[in-house]
């Protein structure tokens, strides 16, 4: 014990005294160290962000869309049976396919809202009151639209973040009006701002959500008139179910039973974003270990480096050594001080590394628009690997040292 | 017996040449002997005092030290031999550069795995010693060569080896350091330590009970000095 708390502090100085070189030689480690820690957070992030995504549509959910189709093939689709998705589905799928916890129809259009003379483009989003608990809505003010307001096809309305500050600025939205076409809503509820979907999943195509104008579909159906009357009844059908696990085989029966519902007109389209999420894992997982693999080729670089700089510290000091050697030092001793050495040397690299590296990871995330997650695997990981390739690197050095005969060191000059 | 050789041999390789530098030498010293090695430049002499100093091997030969035959030993027990039996003063002193007299006292003791406390008192002693009480702090480069190799005599005797191998302790210093260099191996030799120097000058050899003479890798007079 008290040998080795020698070596240390016998260690630390001899690489006090010797500063700028020590310095060069932990260079490497510290980029190492730093890097991987970089790669990593930069990994994480992406991943999380891409989670993100999938998350805020419901990883145990369901997406039913009404294909877009021209005027022309939708004729067609109506001439053969098909009425298109209908609230109708939604009560057949609730009743019918296993595990389904609650379903959500929904209608959309884009139209302009007004409040004064502010007026803004929205996406009006007919809905049933039960969306708030399959995607987790969560309203900033007031509340979202109740079972009552549904059953009596009030004209109230919640709005998004991004439109309730472009129409009332830093004015109380809540109880005002809100002119949408031609038709006033009585506001009830402001949302909480959401991530922007700004990629398109599958058939979902990306809408700034914190645009979004919600009523009671009932109150759609009745007040807001169709494009074109043989637009489908809904939408979407949102489907959440009990569990991710209960997805694929739920999936399967929602397919045929709408197939079959809908004469095999194939006019919807079914999107999962679990499958989706864990599609785009796998990619990023790989991503990720291109990343983490340059990373470790530039530890293992600086560790080079310390190899390099301790053998010449060897050649420096074969006179030490062979002193060392003729008052008794063994070779375990001076393989203990070469190997002490390089421990510190890492281990200091390493703290530097871990420091610069969660800099690094900051710094990235907030001067790009890549987003960064520092991990206390990554950093507990590249200061373990730091110190592994500090020590393995400096065993070969010292293990020279160790070996050279005591008569001809000390005649070194 | 202390030191017991038989038909010592050692050759140099150089390249393809070979070179003699001990061509078979016997050679008996007894405990709290004080030995003078002479000989002309090249003759052997320091390479007689490595192997008596187990840096280096023979070639052949037998050496028993102490009664055991040291050509035997692994590398570990023949560090042990130097740090507990035998202290070695060379004529460059060989102290480390980056420590302070005192630390480099300490350093047999550090390898002979003594506790912190006990190597520095020990070490103090030593230094006081060989005179050097109000030095201890300095570094080598802050002390003259007398000095320097009065620190080295510390360190030779820190651990109370019992023998004492000097390879022209005063070769780098003038007249006077040398006097007080042999006072102090004198004081040595009264305490009862063996003492084997080697040196060019006959005032060095006067202080010695006993005078070798080695001339081409041979012992080629051997006698005690009796005055
Ligand atoms: N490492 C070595 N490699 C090759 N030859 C050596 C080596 N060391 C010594 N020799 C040779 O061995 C012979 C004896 O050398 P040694 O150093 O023992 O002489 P010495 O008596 O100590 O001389 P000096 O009085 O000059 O110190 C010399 O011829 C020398 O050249
Ligand atoms: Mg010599």
């Amino acid at each position: 014990m008290q040998q080795i708390k020698d070596n240390i502090t016998k260690a630390i100085l001899s690489l006090i005294d010797h500063k700028f070189r020590s310095f060069l030689t932990i260079l490497g480690i510290i980029f190492g160290t730093a890097s991987v820690i970089a790669m990593i957070s930069i990994g994480e992030g992406t991943k999380k962000q891409a989670i993100a995504k999938y998350q805020d549509l419901g990883v145990s959910n369901i997406i039913i869309r009404d294909k877009d189709m021209t005027d022309a093939e939708l004729q067609t689709v109506r001439m053969k049976f098909s009425k298109g998705l209908s609230i109708e589905d939604a009560k057949v799928i609730t009743d019918v396919v296993p595990g389904v916890v609650s379903v959500s129809p929904q209608s959309e259009t884009k139209m302009e809202a007004k409040v004064g003379d502010r007026s803004a483009k929205a996406s009006v989003i007919g809905v049933t009151p039960n969306i708030v608990s399959i995607l987790n809505y969560r309203t900033a003010k007031g509340d979202f639209l109740t079972t009552d307001q549904y059953d009596r096809q009030l004209k109230v309305c919640v709005l998004g973040a991004s439109i309730a500050r472009e129409l009332f600025s830093y004015d109380e939205p809540v109880g005002k009006s809100v002119k949408v076409d031609d038709q006033w809503f009585e506001v009830i509820g402001v949302m909480q701002p959401k991530a922007l979907f700004t990629e398109t999943v599958g058939e979902l195509a990306s809408r700034d959500l914190n645009n979004d104008i919600y009523i009671p579909l009932s109150t759609f159906n009745k007040r807001i008139p169709k494009v074109n009357p043989f637009t489908s009844e809904v939408k979407q059908l949102t489907v959440k179910l009990g569990n991710s696990e209960q997805l694929l085989p739920a999936t399967a029966v929602v397919r045929s039973l709408l197939n079959r519902r809908h004469f095999n007109n194939d006019d919807f389209s079914i999107i999962v974003p679990y499958e989706l999420m864990k599609q785009e894992e796998k990619e990023t997982r790989i991503y990720n270990l291109l990343l983490l693999s340059i990373a470790a080729i530039s530890l293992v670089v600086g560790g080079i480096g310390i190899m390099n700089i301790m053998l010449a510290s060897v050649l420096e000091r074969t006179q030490e050594i062979g002193i060392r050697r003729a008052v008794g030092g063994k070779k375990k001793h001076i393989m203990n001080q070469f190997v002490t050495e390089a421990v510190v040397l890492s281990v200091a690299g390493g703290i530097i590394g871990v420091l610069l590296g969660i800099t690094l990871s900051l710094v990235i995330s907030w001067t790009t628009e890549v987003q960064t997650t520092i991990t206390l695997y990554s950093i507990l990981m590249a200061f373990f690997f730091s110190v592994v390739v500090g020590i393995t690197f400096g065993y070969l050095p010292a293990k020279q040292a160790a070996n050279l005969r005591p008569i001809e060191s000390i005649r070194h000059e | 017996m202390l030191i017991d050789i038989q038909n010592l041999v050692k050759d140099y390789q150089m390249d393809s040449l070979d070179v003699a530098a001990l061509r078979g030498i016997n050679l008996q010293v007894q405990k709290n002997e004080f030995v003078a090695i002479m000989g002309p430049s090249g003759s052997g002499k320091s390479t007689l005092m490595n192997i008596l100093g187990c840096l280096d091997n023979p070639t052949s030969g037998v050496y028993r030290f102490n009664n055991t035959d040291v050509t035997g030993l692994n590398d570990d027990e023949l560090s042990d031999i130097r740090n507990k039996h035998i202290g070695f003063i060379f004529q460059s002193f060989n102290l480390l550069k980056r420590m302070s007299a005192l630390e480099n006292v300490e350093l047999p003791l550090m390898y002979a795995g003594i506790d912190k406390a006990k190597r520095m008192a020990m070490s103090k002693q030593a230094l006081e010693k060989v005179g050097l009480a109000d030095r201890m702090k300095h570094r080598p480069s802050e002390l003259s060569g007398g000095q320097r190799q009065r620190v080295a005599i510390a360190r030779a005797l820190v651990n109370n080896p019992g023998m004492i191998l000097a390879d022209e302790p005063t070769g780098a210093l003038d007249t006077t350091s040398s006097m007080e260099i042999m006072e102090v191996f004198k004081q040595l030799h009264s305490e009862g330590n063996t003492i084997i120097v080697i040196t060019h000058e006959r005032e060095i050899a006067a202080c010695c009970k006993r005078i070798i003479l080695i001339r081409d890798g041979l012992i080629t007079s051997d006698t005690p000095n009796l005055n």
